[in-house]
């Protein structure tokens, strides 16, 4: 009586504990014969709520498909869950790739998309970043541009124009002459500046220096080692934003706890600064503080002392990538997928009025395919007069701009390193990732 | 004999075959992965011996993370126990709040590390400097902005996450504490500090090993509170061990240095928190 009790009690255990494993494993649905399922693993959040209406867009025209979109925001939270993704077996259908160095670690899961009618489409020096023995990995997500963006009214009431300023001597003497006037126009500082974030020092403030260095990101990519012939232009930088930068406790170290919402939607948004360097993506944080104050902004170059210095960098952030391990019918529904969305009527509606992106496509001319922000139409005024340089940041050493150089700007400005120490620890640094 | 067996295996069998696949398993591919170059993606993987063991004690980063967290670790084992240990003697004491006190200063752990450390770089970096603005404290601006308020930012947030639990092992244990000693120390003349610390430390001892451990452990381990509190920043200066074998995997993309890091951090902390126990657990007094 005991022992089958017992023996009872054991079964009914392994049973709860075999079930629950089954439970994990059967999760996906069974599917009609003819039906696809696509599964999209993207990374801008901020187009999250665009690309799910463009997917239920899609798939009203096209019943036999089944797209799921999933979102994980954030840089490296991305690698890394793109990682547990394909290790799970999870794989997605189309993903995000940021580059070469991405392109490079995960070609053997990524389908040339050399074929696609877009390809011709997309504009001179988008492709050359997932371009890999003659054959291309991505598709353009976007174009983003970054440069210092100031506050016109500001601008305005300081009797400063702003069109005028092309070069660092006169940003300079625009900034001092805010300074001069900063309790009359009600400002805590001239600039905001983000040391915390070394994404903005390390990688975007820095492709201003390389950018003249290298032609594109190409050469930096395969660059061994580095002359960082402009670095006395890129301290000019960093010391007008240091000096003239809004300081927690008054001194430069504390820069480094100013970070992206300190720097956007606290200081700038609220016009207690009238310039900080941020790029168009920066619109949305500062429309959703004070749309009166997103309206009235504009970029004002990087100017690089001894190279260009009426520029801004414009680039393509991130990348598009069908995965090659998927069925013929998988790829074939994602590679349409993504060509109706950058290529068709009611794509290209979508991408300028719901992604609010500046497109990286040719094609995109008629009269309501305007971009809407001022910092996406600035960005687009730049390339027309062409004053733009490269993103070459993307061809930095994997890691080195963010934990290297970022985390050196941050000693530098707390005091704990020279900045003739800070050049060399960047050669050193650079030259032995590339080995 | 055989009935036992069988009842022996049925409860233990389904832990034992969870714990092999979450623990055990990835243990031991984690071990062979750190003999190996893969980058975390490639299905190639070659093997390349002790190769990333030598490099990693080439590592700066590593190793300062290491001496950090050792600091860290310090700091917060002895401050979260004393400070559990305090709250457990307030808490015991006949107060009519005692019940509410027990859960308010149990709450602070009930709240994810994450969030926690959302909260209290809010705190450190707008609160603070409120407050140094109105007061004229200099010392008060600028938080988290250098290595050391870095530090004692992470020692304060884990202090007051951690002391509720384990006042909560020290309440367990004071009040298994039989009342007539107590109260015979009492007869005896001894006043209240005595009492403590002839009655009341020597019998909690058990409870003692228990939290040491327990603190001992998981400052070594922190992930979630030093990445949203401070990022590891500035310049790295406030990363600890955890964080910077992430970033080795994942930003880096060097999974087999990552793993050989993990291998190297299990075999200090295991040696570490063992013998901790043990020398604990032999000055432990009975009844």
């Amino acid at each position: 009586m005991k022992l089958k009790g017992k023996l009872l009690l054991i079964l009914s255990l392994l049973i709860v504990s075999a079930l629950m494993l089954v439970g994990c494993g059967s999760k996906e649905s069974k599917q009609a014969a003819d039906q696809v399922t696509v599964d999209i693993f993207q990374f801008k959040v901020e187009a999250k709520d665009a690309l799910e209406s463009a997917v239920a867009e899609y798939m009203k025209e096209n019943p036999n498909v089944k797209i799921n979109v999933q979102t994980v925001g954030g840089g490296d939270d991305y690698g890394a869950a793109l990682k547990s993704k394909f290790a799970s077996g999870q794989e997605p259908a189309i993903m995000n790739m940021g580059g070469m160095q991405d392109v490079k670690d995960w070609i053997e899961k990524l389908e040339d998309l050399s074929d696609q009618p877009w390809v011709d489409k997309a504009f001179n020096g988008t492709l050359e970043a997932v371009t890999a023995d003659g054959k291309i990995y991505g598709m353009p997500f976007a174009q983003e541009g970054y440069g210092f963006i100031y506050n016109k009214s500001i601008f305005e009431k300081a009797g400063i124009d702003a069109d005028s300023i092309k070069s660092f001597d006169a940003l300079q003497a625009a900034v001092k002459k805010l300074d001069a006037k900063k309790d009359e126009l009600g400002l805590k500082a001239v600039i905001s500046f983000p040391a915390k974030e070394t994404w903005v020092t390390g990688l975007h403030l820095s492709n201003a220096a390389f950018a003249n260095e290298f032609s594109d990101v190409v050469e930096a990519f395969n660059a061994k080692t580095i002359d960082f012939k402009y670095a006395d232009a890129f301290k000019k930088l960093i010391d007008l934003q240091a000096n003239y930068g809004y300081k927690p406790d008054g001194t430069k170290g504390s820069l480094n706890a100013v970070d992206y919402s300190t720097q956007v939607e606290e200081l700038f948004a609220l016009e207690q600064v009238a310039i900080t360097q941020q790029g168009n993506w920066a619109y949305g944080s500062i429309a959703g503080i004070d749309e009166e104050v997103a309206k009235n902004i504009g970029f004002l170059p990087i100017p690089v002392v001894g190279a260009k210095e009426d520029s801004i960098p414009v680039g393509i952030p991130m990348y598009w990538a069908v995965n090659n391990g998927k069925d013929e019918s998988v790829k074939d529904a994602a590679k349409d997928f993504l060509n109706w969305l950058y290529t068709s009527e009611k794509g290209k509606q979508m991408i300028i009025h719901d992604f609010k992106f500046i497109p990286p496509f040719k094609g995109y001319e008629g009269e309501n395919l305007e971009p809407t922000d001022p910092l996406a139409r600035d960005i687009l005024k730049y390339s027309n007069q062409d004053r733009t340089m490269p993103w070459v940041f993307m061809g930095y050493p994997t890691g080195w701009g963010m934990d290297k150089l970022g985390a050196d700007i941050q000693s530098y400005l707390a005091g704990d390193l020279s900045w003739n120490q800070l050049v060399e620890n960047a050669k050193t640094t650079w030259a032995e990732s590339r080995k | 004999m055989k009935r036992s067996k069988l009842a022996f295996w049925g409860f233990v069998g389904p832990s034992l075959f969870a714990f092999s696949l979450v623990v055990i398993i990835p243990l031991l591919v984690g071990i062979y992965y750190s003999f190996t170059d893969w980058n975390g993606i490639r299905s190639q993987v070659n093997f390349v011996g002790l190769t990333n063991y030598l490099d990693i004690f080439k590592d700066e980063g590593f190793v300062q993370a290491f001496i950090f967290t050792t600091k860290f670790t310090i700091a917060s084992v002895i401050s979260i126990n004393i400070m559990g240990f305090s709250l457990a003697l307030l808490v015991t004491r006949k107060l009519k709040i005692s019940n509410a006190l027990r859960t308010i200063f149990f709450m602070p752990n009930l709240i994810g590390g994450l969030i926690l450390g959302f909260i209290w770089q809010f705190i450190f970096t707008k609160g603070f400097a409120t407050l140094g603005e109105l007061t004229g404290q200099r010392w008060l601006l600028g938080w988290l902005s250098n290595q050391e308020t870095g530090f004692w930012g992470m020692v304060i947030l884990m202090a007051w996450q951690m002391s509720g639990y384990l006042m909560v092992i020290y309440v367990a244990a004071i009040q298994n504490i039989p009342k007539e000693l107590v109260e015979a120390a009492q007869i005896d003349g001894a006043n209240a500090w005595e009492r403590t610390k002839h009655i009341i430390f020597p019998l909690v001892r058990p409870a003692f090993t228990v939290s040491l451990f327990l603190t001992l452990s998981n400052s070594f381990k922190l992930y979630d509170q030093n990445l949203s509190l401070t990022g590891g920043g500035p310049a790295n200066s406030t990363q600890m061990i955890a964080m910077n074998i992430y970033n080795t995997a994942f930003k880096f993309n060097e999974m087999g240095v990552a793993q050989a890091k993990a291998v190297v951090f299990f075999l200090v902390i295991g040696v570490i928190t063992i013998s901790q126990v043990y020398i604990t657990k032999k000055s432990e007094v009975e009844m």
